[in-house]
């Protein structure tokens, strides 16, 4: 498995850790009041925190484990994995964007448009992630 | 996934050449092991640069590299 593939799974296992959680956790009854976009900023503190201490703990350490890899650049296959990664989490984006106009049009509270664009970002990044890691396994 | 087209002789070559690694050849070519290793198993189409620069590793013109597989 190359380094990059590696730092795409931790990239993908610690966004579903930290937004499961989130979406598990979040107090969905109060979502209509102005604690739900308190909740949302609390919440997502932590998390953002979560993600970004754990990939670079576990980055870090493939990346000692296997350092001539590590310093590698990014050659065309894992450029053009990239790109049909990134061009595959457009759809869910997009959809993502419409459900908000959407929301607006119909008056969904603060914090209901909020976490429903932080799953739109979320869902972009695992269908982009995952794509990835799709390709990676399939060789190209 | 639709079969590429062509095939290749990489995997000979690369064994006539000293038994050199997929690792090597990639580091002589500037692509990763396992760019070298899809390009191998028929998985990868590199671009006309990389397919260039593995035939010269070996020292040998394009056409004995990759090969139409019609032919």
């Amino acid at each position: 498995m190359s380094f990059r593939e590696k730092i795409h799974w931790v990239a993908f296992v610690a966004l579903l850790l930290a937004f499961g959680w989130y979406f598990i956790s979040y107090p969905w009854p109060i979502m209509d009041t102005q604690e739900g976009v308190g909740a949302v900023a609390a919440m997502l503190f932590p998390v953002t925190v979560f993600i970004i201490g754990l990939m670079s703990i576990l980055t870090a350490a493939v990346a000692i484990r296997s350092p001539k890899e590590a310093n590698l650049k990014e050659d065309e296959r894992e450029r053009i994995i990239h790109l049909k990664g990134t061009h595959m989490a457009y759809y869910p984006l997009v959809l993502g964007v419409w459900g908000n106009l959407f929301a607006i049009f119909y008056h969904i509270s603060a914090a209901g448009r909020l976490n429903l664009l932080i799953a739109t970002v979320v869902l972009a990044e695992l269908v982009r992630v995952g794509g990835q890691l799709y390709y990676y396994r399939r060789g190209y | 996934m639709a079969r590429l087209p062509f095939d290749n002789d990489i995997k000979t070559l690369r064994f006539l050449s000293g038994e050199m690694t997929q690792g090597d050849l990639g580091d002589k070519v500037g692509v990763t092991r396992q760019t070298i290793a899809a390009i191998e198993q028929g998985k990868y189409s590199p671009s006309l640069e990389v397919a260039f620069r593995i035939a010269r590793v070996f020292g040998k013109p394009l056409e004995e590299v990759f090969r139409w597989a019609e032919e």
